[in-house]
């Protein structure tokens, strides 16, 4: 009996070739894009498995409070103070290891590199355990002993043997290595975080950076780093929410209360949902969007696997009908259909796994990510997701043909268009619903996108070349000649200094008051260091008073001198409460941050309110201050940046190289870390259009399949009205009142799904701008446009081919009636 | 009227070539009610539909009221069918979905008449074909002989000059037969032109003239004496 369904599902496949095909691609890709969606969802949620302690290790974070205005909700990391007070007041916390992660100049002889290096208390060996293929776990526990991987011993020494071999920090610190680990597999936090540095190629004890950049050991209040971890081993049988609250009470102890305004209180999170960090803490669920799209491709999928099916089994209401006469039950019957749209169903999830096969190793590629189809895992899934697929999209057309009694179905067979009308007209809606929703959202990521790349376009970046981590003695003592050797390049119009470049994430900033010793007043003001050509490098113009110079003394911040003037934005002129730029000229406000010298600030210029950070960030009350020529700074608050600008027109690429020339010639030790503006641009702005990219591939299938479907059911419809259409000739109608006729049948539930989608639409776009600060303010307007977008396709591909039905002969379709 | 000169048709189906109509020559008077009699396959069904322009002939010339339309295209047709014949079919052809009234209104629907005129004309013409009662009823609803009273309202509806009648009483007991060739000779006598396929020599003597087809040639064309 079964294999006579099978025979008969397979028949009707092969006599009903278009429709069978329209069929099986459309859940080929909506199970395409739904396994797609779930691997990688699972993949970056399923990090992290491969440590023996995975289920006892926490990471803590931070999380901001309502004034913070950094733009995102919280932190990855905590305070370094923080540990101690963990590790000494809380029992069940077997270990805990902060991490700081820095680039340094990396050197073995005459191997230079620039390589990223996590400094770590030695717990953390403790808390993680590497595979080791030289030394051990108490690596760490000598306090110029470093960890590095397989693939660091490889590069620098060219062997794994090299137990007591010597690397120096920065020309500076020397270790030695202590032991040597198996690389890391792709799906570890480590690697593959998108915050960070995503690579983990060498640890080295706290103390080094210590010995390197005077990291504060006992931990303090002041720099918090997304990307810097603290990781936690709790005692077995200990839970989140006991951590939690155990956290909670360290915090209360001992944070600082003036500072609680800006951080609300510390997170706990289990190691396995670290790898996710980043997108959690945009506050955009990135990584839900992608399983619900998926998701609803899948139906979109479904939708129109059983709109033609219902609609094409109409067509098979006579044979229905004859099998129920001859004694068919209609469990039978129901039987027959389902096992022909499982069987479709299978065969769509074979093409599927076939592509995906494919697409897999195209995604790591692009992605470095190391998805895998495991099918031993995935199997009964993939089976089950199968059957349950086809019994979804079968269900409705199978129990609507084997309603009807035998007789009505024998005598309807010529009217089959009538049966369902409603259900195919509903399922429409909800296609295009969803369709035109994403088809929104894709219109508005893209058109704030456009709207992100506008406004970065007020620094000149196609024109600047940036040279990065300047801040070492070495560079910094050469800089002036740096500058005046780079000048002499042809096509270089100016270079100079600063504490950071635009685009770059920083949260540099100070706490300052208006009124001398009123902290009421006090709000977090965003310092910038620069030299005297920030400025006009950055076509930045001024609104009053002057620029920094070199030929004031006070324009610059020197050591033991409590006042020096400053330039500001108009934010900070009205966080200070002046009413314009010319009033807060030579004003004074005072600088009232913990551990920083209480200065008192002179405005003596005003520039304009700029994105500096770009993308989605606020822009903040910015400082612009200058340190005394020849001082050798370090730190976040040194001269570390360098800004060429080259006139317009002239080859970067050529201008680099000369760059690259002069640089090696002045400073041997350091190799020139450069970059052009644009790529910096590039690198976070690939976060947004990717998005929309993602956005876009889904919309795109959605609306695709949609169409689809829709030409499926038009050309059905409009054959099952053939000889309506026919007698309408025959009295006198023409062609573009047939179109019009058919056109009108399918506009109705499109324009149902208008209005279902676009409040939607309106709603969810509203939701994914007010993540950013400065957002376009069309999104009705755009959302709209949407609508009409996908009303105006869906009517063209349906006028399209009522035109051709409606121009045929009108004898040929009454003759065979 | 209409003038058929020297009219043929081929099919063309996979290298067999059928002559539907084979040089037909036939002359149609206003006025006149001509019934088209012949074996099945014939050419009958042909020659009505391109009487009617729902087809074109692929050879010879046609002529409606003095226009040659054999080299006309289909929309061209269109216009000159529109504004000049009904047709009644043996398989009524009406629309399953519209009302009795709205079927017959569908005649007038696409020729820029007035809604209330419409209204007007289609109760009167259901009136005189007797089916007023069931103004609102579907197709489906009714039987065979009521199902055909509502084609022929839909082909006179329009006031066409020219009506073209293929076997209207196919699918018609004879009583129901009888009642159709009633309407049919009402209608010739207040001036309409006629032309009828029919397979039953009674109904054929309604006709004023017979025309015999065989193999897509006239063989004889007999005159019925005016009683
Ligand atoms: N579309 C077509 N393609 C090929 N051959 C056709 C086509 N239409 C009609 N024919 C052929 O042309 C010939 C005449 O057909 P027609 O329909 O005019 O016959 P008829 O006289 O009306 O027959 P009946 O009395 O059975 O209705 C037949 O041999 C038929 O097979
Ligand atoms: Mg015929």
């Amino acid at each position: 009996m079964f294999s006579n369904y099978l025979t008969i599902a397979w028949r009707q496949i092969v006599k009903n070739k278009l429709y069978a095909g329209i069929n099986v691609l459309g859940l080929v890709v909506g199970l395409l894009v739904f396994v797609f969606g779930v691997l990688l969802v699972n993949y970056e949620r399923g990090h992290d498995q491969q440590w023996s302690n995975a289920e006892r290790i926490y990471a803590a974070g931070t999380l901001f409070g309502p004034s913070a205005g950094v733009g995102f909700s919280q932190s990855s990391g905590i305070y370094s103070a923080f540990a101690p007070f963990i590790d000494a007041e809380i029992d069940g916390v077997e270990q805990i290891a902060r991490t700081v992660g820095g680039e340094f100049l990396i050197s073995h002889s005459d191997d230079h590199f620039y390589e990223f290096i996590r400094f770590a208390d030695p717990s953390l060996l403790q808390i993680f355990d590497f595979t080791y293929l030289a030394g051990d776990a108490r690596a760490l526990e000598d306090p110029s002993g470093v960890l590095i991987t397989r693939e660091i011993a490889e590069k620098f020494f060219g062997s794994i043997d090299v137990l007591g071999e010597v690397l120096t920090l920065d020309h500076d610190v020397s270790v030695h290595v202590a032991a040597v680990i198996e690389n890391l597999p792709a799906d570890v936090h480590f690697v593959s975080m998108i915050v960070g540095a995503q690579t983990f190629g060498i640890v080295a004890p706290l103390q080094a950076l210590n010995a390197a950049r005077d990291y504060d050991l006992a931990g303090n209040f002041n720099n918090l780093s997304s990307s810097d971890l603290t990781y936690m081993l709790v005692a077995p049988g200990k839970e989140q929410a006991w951590l939690q609250q155990s956290l909670d009470g360290v915090f209360e102890r001992h944070y600082p209360a003036e500072q609680r305004d800006f951080i609300a209180g510390l997170k706990v999170r289990p190691l396995g949902e670290t790898n996710t960090l980043l997108w959690d803490s945009t506050g955009l669920p990135v990584l839900d969007t992608i399983r619900l799209l998926a998701f609803l491709v899948l139906i979109v999928a479904i939708v129109n696997y059983t709109n033609l099916a219902t609609a094409q089994s109409l067509g098979r209401a006579r044979e229905i009908g004859l099998r129920k006469t001859m004694g068919a039950s209609r469990g039978q019957l129901v039987t027959q259909f389902l096992v022909e749209s499982v069987v479709i169903a299978a065969i769509a999830m074979l093409i599927a796994i076939a592509l995906l096969e494919v697409a897999i190793p195209i995604y790591n590629g692009i992605t470095g990510r190391a998805l895998e189809m495991n099918y031993a895992l995935t199997m009964p899934w993939l089976v089950l997701a199968t059957g349950a697929v086809g019994v979804v999209a079968g269900a409705y057309p199978a129990l609507l043909i084997t309603r009807a009694t035998p007789i009505d179905a024998l005598r309807d067979g010529g009217k089959r268009g009538a049966h369902g009308a409603r259900f195919r007209s509903a399922m429409l809606v909800l296609q295009f619903s969803i369709s035109i929703f994403m088809l929104a959202m894709v219109m508005v990521t893209y058109f704030q996108n456009k709207k992100i790349e506008q406004a970065s376009d007020i620094y000149p970046r196609s024109e600047i070349i940036t040279m990065k981590r300047l801040g070492v003695e070495s560079i910094q003592l050469r800089m002036a000649t740096l500058r005046n050797e780079l000048l002499n390049i042809p096509g270089v119009e100016a270079v100079t200094y600063s504490s950071m470049v635009p685009y770059l994430q920083s949260n540099s900033s100070f706490d300052v008051t208006p009124q001398a010793g009123d902290e009421s007043q006090s709000f977090l003001l965003k310092q910038l260091i620069v030299d005297e050509h920030f400025l006009s490098t950055y076509d930045t113009p001024l609104l009053a008073g002057r620029g920094l110079s070199r030929e004031i003394a006070s324009d610059s911040i020197r050591e033991g001198v409590l006042a020096a003037n400053v330039v500001i934005n108009e934010l900070a002129v009205a966080r200070l409460g002046y009413p314009s730029a010319e009033a807060a000229l030579n004003q004074v406000f005072y600088d009232i941050t913990k551990q920083r010298d209480s200065r008192a600030y002179t405005i003596v210029g005003v520039f304009p309110d700029q994105n500096f950070q770009g993308f989605h960030n606020e822009i903040k009350a910015t400082a612009l201050l200058m340190l005394p020529q020849g001082e050798v700074s370090s730190g976040p608050d040194a001269y570390s940046f360098g800004s060429i600008r080259v006139t317009a027109g002239t080859g970067m690429a050529d201008t680099l190289a000369q760059v690259e020339r002069v640089w090696d010639s002045l400073i041997e030790d350091y190799p020139l870390q450069s970059e052009f503006l644009d790529e910096t641009f590039g690198q976070t702005f690939v976060f947004y259009s990717a998005m929309t990219f993602v956005l876009g591939v889904f919309a795109f299938v959605a609306l695709s399949l949609s169409l689809v479907g829709l030409f499926g059911l038009a050309a059905f419809m409009a054959s099952s009205r053939t000889r309506e259409i026919g007698i309408r000739k025959v009295m006198g109608a023409n062609t573009g009142q047939i179109v019009r006729l058919l056109v009108w049948q399918f506009s109705r539930p499109v324009i149902w799904a208008l209005l279902f989608s676009l409040p939607l639409a309106y709603f969810a776009a509203n939701t994914y701008l007010s993540f950013f600060a400065d957002r376009i303010d069309a999104s009705a307007g755009i959302v709209a446009f949407s609508g009409l977008l996908g009303v105006f396709v869906s009517w063209s591909i349906v006028a399209m081919h009522a035109i051709k039905v409606a121009s045929a002969n009108p004898i040929q379709a009454l003759r065979y009636e | 009227m209409l003038k058929l000169q020297n009219l043929s048709k081929f099919y063309r189906t996979d290298e067999v070539e059928t002559v539907a109509l084979d040089q037909v020559n036939v002359d149609i008077a206003a006025g006149e009610f001509v019934a088209i009699m012949g074996p099945s396959g014939c050419g009958k069904s042909t020659l009505l539909n391109i009487i009617g322009m729902l087809d074109s002939p692929s050879a010879g010339h046609y002529l409606f009221k003095d226009e040659d339309v054999s080299d006309y295209n289909e929309s061209q047709l269109a216009e000159i069918r529109k504004r000049n014949i009904g047709f009644i079919f043996q398989s009524f052809n009406l629309i399953d979905e519209l009302s009795v009234a709205e079927n017959i209104e569908l005649a007038l629907l696409y020729h820029d008449i007035p809604a209330g005129e419409r209204r007007d004309r289609v109760a009167q013409v259901m009136n005189s074909v007797g089916i007023a009662h069931r103004a609102k009823h579907k197709p489906g609803q009714l039987s065979g002989g009521q199902q055909q009273r509502v084609a022929v309202a839909r082909a006179i509806v329009g006031n066409q000059s020219l009506i073209l009648a293929d076997e209207p009483t196919g699918n018609l007991d004879s009583a129901h037969g009888q009642e159709v060739m009633e309407m049919l000779q009402g209608l010739n006598d207040d001036g309409a032109t006629i032309v009828m396929v029919t397979h039953s020599p009674s109904h054929a003597d309604y006709a004023r003239r017979t025309i015999n087809l065989f193999d897509g040639q006239v063989v004889t064309e007999s005159l019925r004496a005016v009683v």
